[in-house]
């Protein structure tokens, strides 16, 4: 859209300038035309005004020539001078009709009125125009006279018989008619009114060129005066050019001016012909205009856009070179530099692809690509089976640390080629360091069994370089699909447990079995379900009862986790317990345990029953520096002695950080409490850590135990461990009593306390009650 | 030469030879330029014995050449005859309306009209009816003392007594209805020799130097 906006700014500046320059054209033109117009107006106007003028003196000079003819009759010579009033009357009227004359008078040299045609009767009245008199005798004399709201041109001849015996006044009128008739002939223009002043200061029109101009009443109303110089004004919202021409008149009438107007609209109408040619002209250039600017704009972004179109192709991965110009310009070195440009681009993702799904030292694709292309192969629909192999070797790491990288890398590259030779037909792949995969497609459990074993022939051979010989212990997991997994992670997951087990079984070969896998994945939700439990107390601690073996009494017990799991039934403590130990869920449940085995104490000590109870502490305990103070609080809370608390640690447990671990033991046993060495016997520990361990209590592991009444060993260990521990000051107990002659053998050797299923096994606290109060004579009877 | 001839009659008739006062009268046109054909009288003040200075009658002939009247003011003294004489090769309708004598004549070319005996003072337009342009002015007067402007507007009146006169001054082209100029003249002794300049507003000459029918003003 860019390249459109590109397009589009493009044509539309080229249109701007066109219209621009168009417009100022047109601009310019009108404006010259205008002033040349306004000029010829004012011109016009000064021309018309004298030709207006002239016009006037041409009436004066006719009816001047009319009444000297009339004058020359010697009838009328005589009549005037015989002050014959009646003849002379009608020989005016009759010359007046000659002329056009709306009045004809005689005056008298004396400034009388001696006839007036227009009031038969009146004589002797003094004629108003004194002046006018005095001058016709000297030079023709006319001049312009308003009277009764109109405008007549009053012109004076005088009557010579043969000198000079009155004058004759002819009024002309000067109406519309008369002035129309004057345009007719000459070339004054259209708009050309005749103004009276009546009254100071306002002009009111007398007679109209063509009766419907309104000059004067469009100056009246804009208040403007009479321009006496040509005038540029807008007279009912049209331009005209008004000048205003004094006319002739006497000293005493009333002014008269004649008004003319240009109409620049009128005179502008002749170009309007030639403005809408000029308009066409404009319109049609510019639609050429737009299509010319629109195909050259496009001539330039249409490459541009298939270049960007190019691109973004490029960008979403698409490495076709994109479509090669002819073009010679710029334009073209672009998209040639865009080619080379996605075409190296692409040779270097291809690359970068193959690095990334291939490992640089066998090429053989990695485990990334492999599981893609093994799914890939899983997800067609004719693929229904196939085994995966993990073929690992063991010694790898070995190898690197002594011999290198580099070695070991020749080493791999060997073994990959060994496979290749007798698994021709799978798809093979390097894993990790020390491991290759092998996927054979529709194979089964026989096939691939048998691959296996070749695979496992030929890497068996050492690896050999000139001074050097290496057995790289091969082993092989095999998972199979559909049965182990329907997707190569899995399959993988699946393969690589059954390898690890095989590598340290002797076939070297193993087939995934879910039943032995460790690392199932519900494992991992077992642990939610250990919080819950915590959170709603389902843990439940079961008691094993401990016999005194002297008293031949029960006076302790062991309290033992027990995890009945709302859906799996009863979890076995081994299995949670390292769980929560990984996980550092450890410590809330050896704190819970803690305040259940201290309330149920409480209970018991307050039915009278003064037992030791023993709760087994873990590793993580060990390093749990707040752990001596919590177990005083809750000693507190339970209103129980320390001494009735012992605590088990195993030696594993202490060797972990054995200089925390002591300390904290070491702050217990100062509380009094009884700190006891869980599984003694079977550890690696020895005496060197129990001589700093504030130890007050041994207890023998059961593999000692169990084969005590028969294995003169066992026997011989457990009385050697019963003297010494004696002897250092620790009481011992035998654990995994589940007979007699243990029991009996125990006793006599002097071990302290015994507990196992003979005596009991771990049981809930009410059962342990009754077993306590009920069946504790039975135990005590027993022995002889 | 017969208008100072003329002249000359009227004045010697009019004198007196025991006076010697004279007025000279110069008068222009108001541009500098002397008028002549301008008639001035002068008429002392209170009553005088006319009929005691009455010079005997005499004619006078006011000829017709080349479409112009000569002379264009005839001084007459009342009982004076007048002929009008046409020297042109034109017929003329010599007429007059005036009070002081209506008339007509039809002249035929080398024609003369009877002797007309003027009796009214008065001034007396006589035109052509048949040339516009033709005028001339019989000016009838019995004034003691009368004279015409000449060589530029010079008028001399001479042999007058001492005494209070009214100066008339007459002229054919004077605007029309104005009313006379006059002066008064007021003569110390019989020798005294007064300057009278006057100016004149005076209309254009109608006569043969304009064509009144194509006027131009």
């Amino acid at each position: 859209m860019r390249f459109m906006g590109f397009r589009l700014r493009l044509a539309l500046f080229f249109v701007a300038t066109l219209v621009a320059v168009q417009l100022l054209t047109a601009g310019l033109v009108y404006e010259v035309t205008r002033r040349a117009l306004v000029a010829e107006g004012e011109r016009q106007l000064v021309t018309n005004a004298q030709a207006f003028t002239t016009q006037m003196d041409d009436i004066s000079a006719r009816i001047a020539g009319n009444v000297e003819v009339l004058s020359l009759d010697y009838a009328l010579r005589s009549a005037i001078a015989g002050h014959d009033r009646g003849t002379v009357f009608s020989v005016l009227r009759n010359g007046g009709r000659r002329v056009g004359a709306s009045r004809m008078r005689l005056v008298d040299l004396d400034g009388k009125v001696a006839v007036d045609t227009g009031n038969a009767k009146a004589t002797a009245i003094p004629f108003p125009f004194t002046d006018l008199v005095a001058s016709a005798f000297d030079h023709r004399t006319a001049a312009v006279v308003a009277q009764d709201g109109r405008a007549s041109w009053m012109v004076v001849v005088p009557i010579y018989a043969p000198q000079p015996v009155g004058l004759v006044v002819v009024n002309v009128p000067l109406d519309n008619a008369r002035l129309a008739h004057m345009q007719r002939l000459s070339t004054l223009p259209r708009d050309i009114e005749l103004a009276a002043q009546w009254t100071p200061g306002t002009w009111s029109v007398v007679a109209r060129g063509d009766g419907q101009s309104a000059l004067v009443n469009g100056l009246n109303k804009s208040h403007r005066a009479l321009p006496w110089t040509p005038l540029l004004t807008s007279v009912d919202s049209k331009e005209y050019m008004v000048l205003a021409q004094q006319l002739k008149q006497p000293e005493r009438g009333t002014p008269v001016v004649a008004v003319l107007g240009y109409s620049l609209d009128a005179a502008l109408r002749p170009y309007r012909s030639v403005a809408i040619a000029w308009a066409t002209l404009l319109g049609l250039g510019l639609i050429v205009g737009l299509l010319g600017a629109w195909l050259t704009a496009r001539s330039v972004s249409r490459p541009i856009e298939t270049l960007a179109a190019a691109v973004r192709r490029v960008g979403a991965g698409d490495y076709r070179a994109p479509q090669t110009t002819q073009r010679n310009d710029e334009i073209g070195q672009l998209a040639n530099a865009f080619g080379t440009m996605s075409e190296a681009v692409h040779q270097r993702e291809l690359r970068i692809r193959h690095q990334a799904m291939h490992d640089a030292i066998t090429d053989l694709p990695n485990r990334v690509a492999a599981e893609a292309a093994i799914d890939e192969m899983l997800g067609r629909q004719e693929i229904t089976s196939g085994a995966l192999l993990v073929v690992g070797l063991t010694r790898v790491p070995d190898i690197i640390k002594t011999m290198g990288h580099a070695l070991c890398d020749r080493l791999m590259r060997d073994a990959s080629e060994r496979i290749r030779r007798v698994a021709t037909d799978a798809y093979l792949a390097r894993i990790s360091d020390s491991q290759f995969l092998l996927w054979l497609m529709h194979a089964r459990q026989p096939e691939a069994t048998a691959v296996a074993l070749r695979v496992l022939d030929v890497l068996n051979e050492p690896y050999q370089e000139t001074d050097l010989s290496i057995d790289q212990l091969p082993s092989i997991g095999v998972a199979t699909a559909p049965d182990d997994g329907s997707q190569a992670g899995t399959l993988l997951r699946h393969a690589e447990v059954a390898q690890f087990a095989a590598s340290g079984s002797a076939s070297a070969l193993n087939f995934y079995d879910v039943s032995t896998d460790p690392h199932r994945p519900e494992r991992l939700s077992l642990m939610g379900d250990l919080r819950d439990a915590l959170d709603r107390d389902a843990l439940e601690l079961h008691y094993q009862p401990k016999l005194d073996l002297g008293h031949r009494r029960i006076d302790g017990a062991e309290a033992l986790l027990r995890w009945n799991h709302p859906r799996r039934g009863w979890v076995p403590p081994d299995e949670f317990i390292g769980m929560a130990e990984d996980t550092g869920n450890i410590h809330r449940v050896s704190r819970w345990a803690l305040s259940s085995a201290l309330a149920q104490l409480r209970r018991w000590r307050a039915l009278g029953l003064p037992l030791n109870i023993a709760v087994n502490l873990s590793t993580r305990d060990l390093e749990d520096t707040e752990l001596p103070s919590r177990i005083t609080g809750l000693l507190a809370v339970h209103h129980v002695p320390a001494t009735a608390l012992t605590v088990e640690v195993t030696e594993r447990a202490v060797m972990g950080e054995p200089d925390a671990a002591i300390r904290i033991l070491r702050r217990l046993a100062e509380q009094g409490i009884g700190i006891a060495i869980d599984d003694f016997g079977v550890g690696q520990s020895t005496f060197a850590y129990l001589r700093h361990l504030p130890v007050s209590e041994l207890k023998i592991d059961q593999m000692f135990i169990k084969h005590l009444a028969t294995d003169a060993n066992d026997q011989i260990i457990v009385r050697s461990i019963v003297d010494l521990g004696h002897r250092l000051g620790y009481r011992v107990t035998a654990e995994g009593v589940e007979d007699e002659g243990a029991l009996d053998y125990l006793a006599s050797i002097g071990c302290d306390h015994a507990q196992g299923y003979f005596i009991s096994r771990a049981i809930t606290a009410d059962a342990f009650t009754d077993f306590v109060t009920t069946h504790d004579n039975a135990i005590v009877e027993t022995p002889p | 030469m017969q208008r100072l001839a003329v002249m000359a009659c009227v004045l010697f008739g009019c004198a007196s030879p025991a006076w010697a006062a004279k007025v000279d009268v110069h008068l222009t046109d108001g541009h500098g330029h002397g008028v002549d054909d301008a008639v001035i009288t002068l008429t002392p003040d209170g009553t005088v014995d006319r009929a005691a200075n009455a010079p005997p009658p005499a004619t006078h002939v006011v000829d017709q050449k080349d479409e112009v009247f000569i002379p264009y003011v005839q001084v007459m003294r009342p009982g004076d005859k007048v002929v009008f004489r046409n020297s042109d090769s034109t017929r003329h309708h010599v007429y007059s309306f005036s009070k002081v004598k209506a008339f007509e004549f039809v002249l035929s070319p080398g024609e003369s009209s009877p002797a007309m005996t003027v009796v009214n003072t008065g001034i007396a337009a006589v035109g052509c009816n048949i040339h516009d342009h033709m005028i001339t002015y019989l000016f009838v007067s019995d004034a003691p003392a009368i004279a015409m402007s000449t060589h530029g507007g010079m008028a001399t009146l001479d042999h007058l007594a001492a005494g209070r006169y009214t100066m008339h001054i007459w002229h054919p082209q004077l605007h029309p209805g104005k009313s006379e100029t006059t002066r008064a003249v007021i003569i110390a002794s019989d020798v005294d020799v007064q300057h009278v300049a006057i100016d004149l507003s005076l209309i254009p000459d109608p006569r043969m130097f304009m064509d009144r029918e194509h006027l131009d003003y």
